[in-house]
């Protein structure tokens, strides 16, 4: 009894319950929905979505927001494409180009935030339309369709089963942020400098550093998700990123991340995303208006906050 | 010590309507200060263009500026409080839809149609508000979800389709031009600006709006009641999104789902550009109606221009962030002289 | 104990825009020894705390170590050589472990090398027995209570090589049997050759504990680290407020016959208060007397219709009433209230003074669409500003930029115009320099005086002693007995700590 309340208390255990529930109740209604294509699918928007939302929870990590994000992977997914259609770039060196781009566009947000004190908010609004301009400017919104063969075919490959290649990408990623949050005093840094600034430089901690690193690895990442969708869609989209702000915030809020900071967590928030990407699956499956999407995805936000809310005012009483 | 440390301003030369600004700190405001932004680049697009003052070009420029101050009042609002509005977008295009279907599908007589409009952007504001105010959250993350849910209720009941049989009355309007030049759009808007001025400074209401966003403990023990002004900010943000967005129709003569882009998200910049720009401070509790006036007059001038000058209609977003970067790092620097000279 | 002091500051001055807040300051401290630092709101206490733990940059003076001149650079810095603090804000991190709150510092070297927890567990053992604290080093310590979380802080300070440690207000939110714990840990660590800096407020305690005291009082030394042996409650008072404490100017007021203005009887709140019995007549001024955290405010604040009264009877003017709002207390039954958190509650700092004093007469002095100018506002307020002697500049001055007085003056000028018949006034003098708060006793004894019902909150003896006519003593959120002000300090300060200890002598035992 004793373990269950331990196991209750961890953030991924609601997340997963939900999840859970949502498999089975689902699964009840059409059989298909667990069939091969069906969990391919989600697993390929689970993929991207993932990314896009781990790349907006490092932020909620350090107590701020970035609304850059979908700038940022669009950014990062033209100039991944842009390359290797115009200059004849390789593959590899193209996707390392891409993150870098990605992770030295969210080292300005970070530098800016941190030298001008003003809000992230204000910061990632401007970055967000110098980006999404730069992608405009470059691309004139025509698409890049010179993707070479080498990509293509990743983005179309399976593991194993009905297990998609693009997972793999994403399953490591999870795996190190994990450990980064977990382990690593880098990942350690930022949630203290999340939860408490001023304890954290009392304590050693550099948070200037510390939040230029948080945006520089939601740069990253937002650009990871941008190549991945080149390679799942083959052509390298101008509009990629453009729906990304809604979706970045509502997992990692399903999963029960505080926006004051410092308090996030990665499991919770992959199960924030598979719990959006099964109901977005079941509202196709039962030919509900696929437009409803976004009033069930607003709604889920609000049905998180509120219920994180409830969580925080009801703590359990300190163990002597 | 004695009485005469204070002056009561009654009796000083300034007149109460001066709201105490002295002429020396008018020249340090943000207001001179975008006023001689605007006569500069007036002058710069007069000579690097052909046709910048052209009546053709200043009737666009007056009917593209009217949207986006609206748009920028909108927010502006629900900065008061010292939160935020994402939901903006959403709401207006909201608002133009139902009157376009209410025109088009129940065949109701135009100014209902435009009353239903502006009702129901005030009804979303006041669910904005209502729950900023009872889950106590932070507005940011209630209308982000709100932007989406109102937003996707709208695309699944319009079946993303436009209204395009309006009635001749609205493009009409759009198209009007007085004395050759001037758009009565951009009378509509500059009428609400003076509305909201003289409810900032001479209503109760605005008063209480203002002290609410300040500091809401305060206001709450001199007997204010805070939720309501927070709510009545979303209320009146939701009617400005609903008339900015009506103004769009008149000038595309239908309303369609798509005139603020994604979810509404095209508005997002304009909506900030202004109040930014015109020294609103995000942090609430003060207002520069004027500021908010000339800041985004002075985006719509030299998107414009920069547009003019074949800059590439692209770039111009890029620019558009750039210039709310600089703008925000101004206003810092300005603030903080104005500190230091206060000290020394 | 004459040993050389560890570290001592000489004439220590820091100047802040517009304020000396220290003029030239002396401490020294010495190597087992537990000092107190005395002083009232605003003598320059916290500065002092600031300048030693490199907060602040001290204006002029030198500061020794080991005798050694030395300077700090930044808070880091000065934890780097050696002094500790345990502020009265926890500054540990909820989510984190016990053993991780204690190291952090020590992972700051490298950003990358895995955490190894086994051994922080294993690291931070020593450390907490040391205090006797029994916690698995594992637990996080967002499930500590307070108590232990302070404890926490003073090993992560102790782990730190801390040979100073200032522990500001360290027994503010402890119980007693808790706060017995700590002083026991206190004198070990004592004996164990730290030098000790002990601020706080409780009288009883710093006499207890402390083996030198210094008192700070106008930023200024009224004492200089000396022994605490031949030094009394009185002597410290006085110390502290630079004088005896005056009953002077207290007189006797007849007020019985006066009809009530508000009455409890048996009231409970939502906030916890059971019992509550309170009458406050027109032209009184009744003293709600308490230690910090024992109801006063709170109950101030369900008066005002901010939290609900949950039972029992609260009349106005005899009349029972439920007040539903704020503005329902302000405007129908005219009470009007002065927070003890001037910059958080009593004004808007970032407005002008004519909006701040104008606030509570808004609505009344609306006309057609609420429609109100700035000149029908000055008209009813500058009267009040006047009579106070608010010294501003222009009316069209910015709150946040006037003196912390003149920012009280402004919060009773606003209810002065608006009126009230009662106003309920929260530590008055909190942060207020001596003249002014003699100014403003002799506003309330004249506010009384003319009729208005007052009721006074105050955690200040003297201040209490010297205002109230009847004083209701609260602890726990209840009333715990009454006494009649006779203006005599001895007697009447006796009788309230008696109020106070009879009770928690009898929940001990």
């Amino acid at each position: 009894m004793l373990h269950l309340s331990r196991l209750s208390r961890a953030d991924w255990f609601g997340p997963l319950l939900a999840t859970i529930l949502a498999i089975l109740l689902i699964q009840s209604f059409s059989a298909s929905f667990l069939s091969a294509y069906n969990i391919e699918i989600l697993l390929l928007a689970i993929a991207v979505n993932a990314l896009v939302a781990y790349s907006q929870m490092v932020i909620i990590a350090i107590g701020q927001m970035n609304l850059s994000v979908g700038a940022i992977g669009g950014l990062a997914a033209i100039s991944f494409a842009g390359v290797m259609e115009v200059w004849g770039l390789p593959a590899p060196l193209a996707l390392l180009l891409a993150l870098a781009i990605g992770a030295l566009a969210g080292a300005v947000n970070g530098i800016l935030i941190r030298i001008t004190g003003i809000s992230a908010f204000v910061i990632t609004l401007a970055t967000l339309s110098i980006f999404k301009g730069i992608n405009l400017g470059i691309t004139e919104a025509q698409p890049f369709y010179g993707i070479p063969e080498s990509v293509k075919s990743f983005g179309a490959s399976i593991l194993f089963g009905p297990v998609p290649l693009l997972v793999l990408p994403t399953a490591i990623v999870t795996l190190l942020l994990w450990l980064m949050l977990r382990r690593l005093p880098m990942g350690r840094f930022i949630l203290a400098v999340g939860s408490n600034e001023h304890a954290a430089a009392l304590s050693g901690i550099s948070v200037g550093t510390t939040v230029v690193a948080a945006h520089a690895i939601s740069g990253l990442l937002a650009a990871l998700a941008g190549v991945l969708v080149v390679a799942r869609l083959q052509i390298g989209q101008p509009s990629i990123g453009d729906d990304w702000l809604i979706l970045s915030f509502a997992a990692p809020v399903i999963g029960g991340a505080i926006l004051a900071g410092g308090h996030v967590s990665t499991m919770a928030t992959l199960l924030g995303v598979v719990i959006v990407a099964i109901i977005t699956q079941a509202l196709v499956l039962f030919s509900i208006d696929p437009f409803l999407v976004q009033v069930v995805l607003g709604a889920m936000i609000l049905a998180a906050v509120g219920l994180n809310r409830l969580r925080a005012r009801t703590p359990l009483k300190g163990s002597h | 010590m004695s009485a005469q440390d204070l002056v009561p301003a009654s009796a000083g030369p300034l007149s109460p309507t001066g709201g105490g600004l002295s002429r020396t700190r008018f020249f340090l405001s943000n207001e001179f200060g975008l006023i001689l932004l605007i006569a500069a680049f007036v002058a710069v697009f007069a000579f690097t263009t052909r046709g910048f003052l052209s009546p053709f070009n200043l009737f666009s420029l007056g009917r593209n500026s009217a949207v986006n101050i609206m748009i920028g009042l909108s927010m502006m609002t629900v900065i008061v409080t010292g939160g935020l509005n994402l939901a903006v977008g959403a709401i207006g295009v909201c608002a133009a839809m139902v009157c376009g279907w209410m025109i088009e599908v129940l065949a109701l007589p135009w100014p209902l149609a435009v009353l239903g409009g502006l009702a129901l952007g005030a009804a979303l504001g006041f669910v904005n508000g209502w729950m900023v105010v009872r889950t106590g959250l932070h507005s940011f993350i209630i209308t982000l979800a709100t932007m989406s849910i109102f937003f996707g209720a709208m695309i699944f009941l319009t079946r993303a389709e436009s209204f395009r049989a309006m009635p001749e009355v609205f493009s009409a309007f759009g198209k009007m031009k007085l004395a050759t030049y001037l758009s009565p759009l951009l009378l509509v808007t500059l009428a609400c600006a003076l509305l909201l001025a003289w409810l900032y400074r001479f209503t109760v209401t605005g008063r209480e709006m203002l002290a609410a966003g300040a500091n809401p403990a305060a206001a709450e023990l001199s007997g204010i009641n805070v939720n309501r002004a927070v709510i009545l900010c979303h209320v009146l943000s939701g009617v400005l999104a609903g008339l900015a967005a009506l103004m769009l129709v008149t000038r595309n003569g239908a309303a369609i789902p798509s005139m603020a882009g994604q979810l509404g998200q095209d508005w997002l910049l304009p909506a900030f550009l202004g109040p930014v720009l015109g020294g609103t401070l995000l942090k609430g509790g003060k207002v520069s109606v004027l500021g908010t006036v000339l800041g985004a007059f002075l985006v719509t001038m030299l998107t414009s221009g920069l547009l003019m000058l074949q800059v590439g209609a692209f770039w111009v977003q890029t620019f558009l962030g750039l210039m709310l970067l600089v703008a925000v790092l101004l206003d810092k620097a300005r603030r903080s002289y104005l500190a230091r000279r206060n000290l020394a | 104990m004459t040993a050389t002091p560890i570290f001592r500051a000489e004439g220590i001055q820091k100047a802040f825009p517009g304020v000396l807040a220290l003029k030239g300051v002396d401490i020294s401290l010495h190597p087992g020894s537990i000092h107190a630092l005395l002083g009232e709101n605003g003598a320059g206490k916290s500065t002092l705390i600031k300048v030693i733990t490199g907060v602040h940059a001290p204006t002029a003076g030198k500061m020794y170590l080991d005798g050694a001149e030395t300077g700090f650079a930044s808070p880091r810095d000065a934890i780097a050589k050696g002094i500790g603090v345990v502020h009265q804000e926890r500054n540990l991190f909820p989510r984190f472990s016990v053993a991780e709150n204690i190291f952090l510092e020590q992972l700051a070297d490298s950003w990358v090398r895995p955490v190894d927890y086994a051994r922080l567990n294993r690291e931070a053992r020593p450390w907490l027995e040391s205090l006797e604290l029994d916690i698995d080093p594992a637990t996080p310590v967002s499930e500590l209570s307070v108590a232990r979380m302070q404890l926490v802080e003073i090993a992560k300070a102790l782990s730190l090589k801390s040979r100073v440690l200032l522990l500001d207000e360290p027994t503010a939110s402890l119980t007693s049997s808790e706060t017995d714990r700590l002083f026991t840990i206190l004198r070990r660590l004592r004996d164990d050759g730290t030098s000790l800096v002990f601020v706080s407020h409780k009288l009883e305690e710093v006499q207890e504990i402390c083996d030198r005291v210094t008192v700070l009082r106008d930023g200024e030394n009224a004492c200089d680290s000396r022994p605490m042996q031949g030094v009394d409650r009185n002597d410290l008072v006085q110390m502290m407020i630079g004088r005896a404490e005056s009953g002077g100017a207290w007189r006797h007021r007849d007020t019985e016959a006066q009809p009530e203005v508000l009455g409890l009887t048996g009231v409970a709140t939502a906030l916890g208060h059971r019992d509550i019995d309170l009458t406050v007549r027109k032209g009184e001024i009744v003293g709600l007397y308490g230690l910090i955290g024992v109801g006063r405010t709170e109950l101030a604040k369900c008066i005002m219709g901010q939290f609900a009264v949950t039972g029992g009877e609260l009349r106005v003017d005899g009349s029972a009433v439920r007040i539903g709002s704020v503005a329902e207390a302000i405007h129908r039954h005219g009470i009007g209230y002065i927070s003890e958190d001037r910059k958080g509650e009593g004004l808007i700092l970032q407005h002008t003074v004519l909006e701040n004093a104008g606030v509570p007469i808004w609505r009344k002095l609306a006309r057609a669409f609420g429609s109100l100018s700035d000149r029908r506002v000055e008209g009813v307020v500058t009267p009040f500003l006047r009579k106070l002697e608010v010294k501003t500049p222009s009316l069209a001055q910015t709150a946040g930029n006037l003196s912390g007085g003149n920012q009280q003056k402004i919060s009773v000028a606003k209810w002065l115009a608006a009126g009230v018949s009662l106003l309920i006034v929260d530590e008055p003098s909190v942060g207020i320099d001596i003249k002014t708060k003699a100014y403003l006793h002799d506003l309330l004894r004249e506010l009384a005086d003319n009729g208005t019902a007052i009721l006074l909150i105050s955690s200040d003896m003297p201040e209490m002693i010297a205002l109230a006519d009847r004083i209701a003593v609260m602890d726990g959120y209840r009333i715990r007995g009454e006494v009649a002000n006779t203006g005599v300090y001895r007697d009447i300060s006796r009788r309230i700590m008696d109020l106070i200890h009879g009770e928690s002598a009898a929940r001990a035992g």
